[in-house]
């Protein structure tokens, strides 16, 4: 078991957001490395959506700066902002995807706005909604789809350009305690071949049982950001998975997608 | 610019108008209905100033001569008449002819000619002008002056006729601007309207590309080849229904002539301007650009 090499690829520096006189968010400090999994809680309007959006540069800090691989908030023009994006997969409680689209299409558009060839795009899609379980549904329109199968598919199309963070906001806010555990575990999935992983929610209770990194956010401060207690695959975590535990379920991904490498090796602690 | 970006935004703006068959079928058939109001009034504005452009070709310049007179005095005249500015074609009609066609045109009464003890006609010159010269104030002059000369004894061009007719062709036209640009304007508000609120429609999918990492270019483009498209086919169904409107009109009225062909192509070019220009437009402001 050889130790990773360690990377920021999420670094948020004396972050101050405000609305007029009201602060969204106020001095906030975090760093995310490379493979983590790391679980954002507070309660409604405590500033998670705001602090995501920052992230994937949909919103500026008004104070402070987000880095995010190679790319700086206080530097950053917006002609740049859609190859930021291409490294970052970003997951909603709403899903948002294109009801006219199949399931196929909304995956491979992903792909697609990157200029990646048809041969590529069909082989990578193919591969992914074999590992989400809905290949079987690639030719569906999304309404035709349960919750639980449409936030699957939002994953696969967050994940098909192999990013090197998931950011996530309420995933499982929409949907049935079960079907909030597979996507969870699916998540853990996608996390355990590599890619770090941000997720916000209210449901405290939820995240606690995992032993990862929570970051507490309330009224647009960081009350608390808990170490890590648990290394490893996460799937292990949850009471009686289905699901395969091998790592290379998900092959892994290129973490920075600058460096080589397959991501994090991570095993259980002794 | 590759060719798999070549093929997505061809692919694209393929899959953008097929997979909304319904709505963009009402998209076209409303920009089509606002296109055929123009296209009609076109026609009808073309078909007009042939008429009036024909009836101006059809008028002719009056010479009549003096009673016995010389034929060296008469073929003068002719001479002179041709050399004159504007004047394209003069054809003598003597007495004889004209009393002859006088006949001709009484027909059954032509028995009240019986009485007549002597030919009462001049002979007559009959001028054609240049088109663009049939007006009153150029008539006028002209008229005046050859009255002046010798054998010539009066000349008529139908001066209060073409007065007349002057005002009511000119009142024409500024009526006809005034119609033609009001549905101008509405045509090209009701397909910027249409498109843009195409492109809203698709907000959302908007929203996700932008998600997903796509270019304003990548976003932008298969858009603005729809909103083309769009223009394309209105324009076509517009053009289809005038054929058909024109093929109606020619069994009643004969000598109706439809728009030539390159104001045909000229007009769906600029239909897919005004679709792709209205695509463009909606688009920037959701790109913040
Ligand atoms: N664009 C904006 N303009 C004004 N206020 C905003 C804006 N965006 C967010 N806020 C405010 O910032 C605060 C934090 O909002 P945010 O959506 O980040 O909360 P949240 O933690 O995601 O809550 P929830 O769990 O309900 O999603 C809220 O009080 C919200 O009203
Ligand atoms: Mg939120």
């Amino acid at each position: 078991m050889k130790a990773a090499e360690k990377r920021i690829v999420i670094g948020v520096y004396h972050l101050s957001r405000s609305f007029g006189k009201y602060f969204a968010l106020q001095d906030i400090n975090l760093q995310v490395a490379n493979g983590e999994f790391v679980f954002l809680v507070g309660p409604s309007g405590a500033g998670k959506s705001t602090l995501l959006r920052l992230i994937y540069m949909d919103d500026f800090p008004t104070t402070g700066q987000v880095v995010v691989g190679p790319y700086v908030s206080t530097r950053m023009k917006r002609s740049t902002i859609p190859f930021l994006r291409r490294r970052v997969g970003i997951v909603f409680q709403n899903f948002r995807l294109i009801d006219e689209r199949t399931v196929f299409e909304n995956v491979a558009l992903a792909m697609k706005v990157t200029g990646a060839g048809m041969s590529e795009i069909k082989r990578q899609v193919t591969d992914i909604l074999a590992r989400v379980g809905l290949y079987h549904k690639r030719y569906d329109y999304p309404p035709v789809l349960s919750g639980g199968e449409q936030q699957r598919v939002a994953i696969a199309r967050a994940v098909a350009n192999r990013p090197a963070i998931l950011l996530a906001d309420e995933p499982t806010g929409n949907l049935d305690p079960v079907v909030t555990k597979s996507i969870l575990e699916l998540l853990f999935k996608v996390n355990a071949a590599g890619t770090a992983v941000l997720m916000a929610t209210h449901d405290i209770d939820l995240v606690r049982s995992f032993g990862q990194r929570i970051i507490y956010l309330e009224e647009g401060r960081i009350v608390r950001d808990k170490e890590m207690i648990f290394v490893g695959d996460l799937r292990e975590r949850l009471p009686d998975s289905k699901v395969s535990r091998r790592a290379d379920d998900l092959e892994g991904y290129d973490i920075s997608g600058e460096g080589s490498g397959n991501g994090v090796e991570r095993g259980p602690r002794e | 610019m590759n060719v798999n970006a070549m093929r997505y935004l061809i692919s694209e703006s393929v899959l953008m108008l097929g997979r909304r068959k319904g709505s963009n079928i009402i998209s076209i058939v409303i920009m089509g209905l606002s296109l055929l109001i123009l296209v009609v009034f076109l026609l009808v504005t073309l078909n007009i100033s042939r008429i009036i452009e024909a009836t101006r070709e059809e008028h002719r310049v009056y010479v009549y001569l003096e009673d016995g007179l010389a034929q060296n005095v008469s073929q003068a005249i002719q001479l002179r008449l041709l050399g004159s500015e504007g004047i394209e074609e003069v054809i003598f009609i003597s007495k004889e002819e004209a009393l002859a066609r006088f006949r001709e045109a009484l027909g059954e009464n032509r028995d009240i000619l019986e009485a007549l003890e002597e030919n009462p006609l001049p002979d007559e010159y009959r001028v054609k002008l240049r088109p663009e010269l049939i007006r009153s104030d150029f008539m006028g002059r002209m008229a005046s002056e050859i009255e002046g000369w010798d054998g010539v004894e009066e000349v008529r061009y139908g001066r209060r006729w073409l007065e007349r007719g002057e005002t009511l062709v000119r009142g024409f036209y500024i009526v006809d601007l005034c119609i033609g640009a009001i549905i101008f304007l509405s045509v090209i508000f009701v397909i910027s309207n249409t498109v843009r609120l195409m492109v809203i429609s698709r907000r959302k999918a908007i929203d996700v590309m932008k998600l997903v990492g796509a270019t304003n270019a990548y976003i932008q483009v298969p858009f603005i080849m729809e909103g083309a498209l769009q223009g394309i086919f209105a324009a076509l169904l517009a053009v289809g229904l005038l054929v058909l409107i024109y093929l109606f009109g020619t069994r009643y009225l004969s000598g109706l002539v439809f728009l030539d062909p390159g104001a045909v192509v000229g007009f769906i070019v600029f239909c897919a301007l005004l679709g792709a220009l209205g695509s463009f437009t909606a688009m920037r402001r959701f790109l913040k650009m």
